[in-house]
C-alpha cells in the first residue's frame, strides 16, 4: 500500500513538474516572439531616420564686449551672424550668411553672402549669387569674430573700407596640383562698386561704396585670385588678387570711369615643437587705383575738384598659440600682435592717413570659442573714411577692447 | 590707366590656365597624407582645427562640403578629412 501511494505522489510531481517546463517554454517563445516583433519594429523606425543625401546645417557665430577709449566706456558689438547650409545633394549646396547687429539700439539685419554651389569636377566649383568677394585673405577667409585674431577688422577691410566685401555675380573657383605644388583659383564676374559723383555729398566725392543693389551700369567687374603653396605641408600660401571694372553711373559724365583693384597677401602657419606652440603670420597689401575724375567742391558745388583717387592698405598681423603646452591654462593662451595702415587720396575731402598697432592676448575656451583682450594704439588723421565704431573697424584714439566670440 | 586691360588679360589668362590645366586633384605627395594631417594643414590655415567630436557623421558632410567649397579643396582632400572626422562617432 506504502508503495502505491509513493508511485502515486511521484505521478503527481512528475506531472506538476512538466507542467511548469512547458509553461516555462511557451513563456520563453512568447518572449523570444516579442523581441523578434520589437527588433523589427525598431528596424522598421530606423530606416525613417536614415539620412538622405540633402542636409542642412545651422552654423554661424556670435561675438560682443566691452570698449573703453576716452570718451566711452561701454558694451559693444552685439552680433548674431547664422549661417544656413543645405546639402542639396552630393555636388549642389546653398549657404547664407546673416548678421544681426545691434546698431544705436535698433537690431540692424544684412545678407553677408547667400549663394549656390556647384560642383563641376574634383577641382572646380561653379557658384552663383551673392558672394564673398575672393579678394585677399581677411574678408573671404578671416572675417569671422571667432576666426580673427582681435575685435576688430584692420583698417580698410571693414564694411566702409577700401577693400571690396560682398558683391552679386558668378564665380569658378577651385584648387588643384601641378605637380607637388598646389595652387587655388577663383575667377569672377560681379556688379562691382560704384563711385560715388558727389552730387548729393560733395564730401563723400570719389568713394567707392561696395555691395550697393542693383548695378549702377550695364559693365561688369571682372576679378580674380590665385593662391600657390610653395611647401609641401600648405604651410605657406601666397596670394595675388586683381579686380577691374566700371565704377561710374550710366548715362552720366563718369560714365566710363574704372576702378582697378589689386591685392597681395600672404598666410604662413607652422607648428613649431621647440616653442609647443602654432605660430600664425598673415598679411595683406589691397590698393585702388580710379580714373581721374572732377567732383563738386563741397564748399561751393558750382566749382569742381580732382585729385589722383588712389587709396591703398595693409596689414601684418602675428599670433602665437602654445598649443602644445602641458599645462591646460598655458595651452589656451594666445598672443598676437597686428600693424594697419589705411591711405586715402591726398586733396579729397576723404583724406586720411591712419596706423594702427593692435596688441592683444586671447583665451580659447575650446576650439571655436573664444575671450580676446587687447589694446589699440592708433595714429593718423580720421575723419570721414573711418572704419566702423564697433567690431568691423574700431575706434578713434587708443581703445581697450574686451570681446567673446563663439563658433558653432 | 591704358595698361590695366593688359595686366588684367594677363592675370585672367593665368587664372585660366591654372584652371583648364586643373586636370589633377591629387599629387603623389597629397596622395600620400592622411586625413588626419590634411585636416590639420588645412584647417589650421584659417582657424583652430575642429574637434571631430563636435558634430554628427551627416553634418560631417555637410560641412566638409561647405568647407571644400570655401578653402578650395580637391575632392580627394576632403574625402580624406570627411572620413578622418567621423571616426570620432
Amino acid at each position: 500500500m506504502k508503495n502505491r501511494y509513493l508511485v502515486f505522489f511521484l505521478f503527481l510531481m512528475f506531472s506538476l513538474v512538466s507542467q511548469k517546463s512547458d509553461a516555462q517554454e511557451v513563456q520563453s517563445t512568447d518572449e523570444i516572439q516579442k523581441l523578434k516583433q520589437e527588433i523589427e519594429h525598431l528596424k522598421n523606425e530606423s530606416e525613417t531616420y536614415k539620412p538622405g543625401k540633402s542636409n542642412f546645417l545651422l552654423r554661424g557665430y556670435a561675438h560682443s564686449g566691452l570698449q573703453i577709449t576716452d570718451e566711452e566706456f561701454s558694451f559693444v558689438g552685439g552680433s548674431f551672424n547664422p549661417l544656413f547650409i543645405y546639402k542639396q545633394s552630393d555636388r549642389l549646396l546653398f549657404e547664407s550668411e546673416w548678421e544681426l547687429e545691434l546698431t544705436g539700439g535698433e537690431v540692424e539685419l544684412a545678407i553677408e553672402y547667400a549663394n549656390m554651389s556647384y560642383l563641376l569636377s574634383k577641382n572646380l566649383t561653379f557658384r552663383a549669387g551673392k558672394i564673398l568677394v575672393p579678394f585677399g585673405i581677411f574678408v573671404p577667409n578671416l572675417h569671422p569674430a571667432w576666426i580673427h585674431k582681435f575685435s576688430a577688422a584692420p583698417l580698410g577691410a571693414g564694411h566702409d573700407g577700401i577693400i571690396p566685401t560682398n558683391d552679386i555675380g558668378l564665380e569658378l573657383r577651385g584648387g588643384s596640383y601641378l605637380g607637388d605644388f598646389k595652387v587655388n583659383y577663383s575667377f569672377y564676374a560681379v556688379n562691382g562698386s560704384q563711385l560715388n559723383d558727389g552730387e548729393e555729398n560733395p564730401e563723400e566725392a570719389g568713394i567707392l561704396h561696395h555691395a550697393i543693389f542693383p548695378d549702377n551700369n550695364k559693365g561688369k567687374t571682372i576679378g580674380s585670385r590665385i593662391g600657390f603653396f610653395p611647401f609641401s605641408d600648405s604651410s605657406l600660401e601666397l596670394g595675388f588678387s586683381g579686380m577691374y571694372g566700371k565704377v561710374g553711373a550710366k548715362e552720366t559724365e563718369m560714365e566710363d570711369i574704372t576702378a582697378l583693384h589689386y591685392a597681395f597677401d600672404f598666410s604662413y602657419v607652422k607648428t613649431l615643437s621647440s616653442l609647443s606652440s602654432v605660430l600664425d603670420l598673415k598679411g595683406q597689401f589691397s590698393a585702388v587705383n580710379v580714373d581721374d575724375a572732377n567732383y563738386p567742391f563741397h564748399e561751393n558745388p558750382d566749382d569742381l575738384i580732382t585729385f589722383d583717387n588712389n587709396s591703398s592698405t595693409w596689414f601684418a598681423q602675428a599670433s602665437l598659440r602654445p598649443a602644445l603646452a602641458e599645462n591646460n591654462f598655458v595651452r589656451s593662451l594666445e598672443f598676437a600682435g597686428r600693424y594697419s595702415t589705411l591711405k586715402t587720396p591726398e586733396g579729397s575731402e576723404w583724406e586720411t592717413d591712419q596706423t594702427q598697432i593692435d596688441l592683444g592676448i586671447n583665451y580659447w575656451i575650446d576650439w571655436r570659442t573664444v575671450f580676446k583682450m587687447s589694446y589699440r594704439i592708433s595714429n593718423g588723421a580720421a575723419d570721414e573714411h573711418d572704419e566702423e565704431p564697433d567690431g568691423h573697424g574700431g575706434a578713434e584714439g587708443n581703445a581697450f577692447f574686451f570681446h567673446w566670440a563663439i563658433g558653432f | 590707366m591704358k595698361k590695366i586691360p593688359i595686366i588684367i588679360f594677363l592675370f585672367t589668362l593665368l587664372v585660366m590656365i591654372a584652371i583648364i590645366s586643373s586636370c589633377r586633384s591629387t599629387s603623389s605627395l597629397a596622395e600620400a597624407k592622411s586625413g588626419a594631417q590634411l585636416w590639420g594643414e588645412n584647417c589650421l590655415r584659417c582657424h583652430n582645427s575642429p574637434s571631430p567630436e563636435s558634430f554628427s557623421d551627416e553634418a560631417w558632410d555637410v560641412a566638409v562640403m561647405h568647407m571644400r567649397i570655401r578653402a578650395n579643396l580637391t575632392e580627394p582632400e576632403a574625402v580624406k578629412i570627411a572620413k578622418f572626422l567621423k571616426t570620432a562617432n
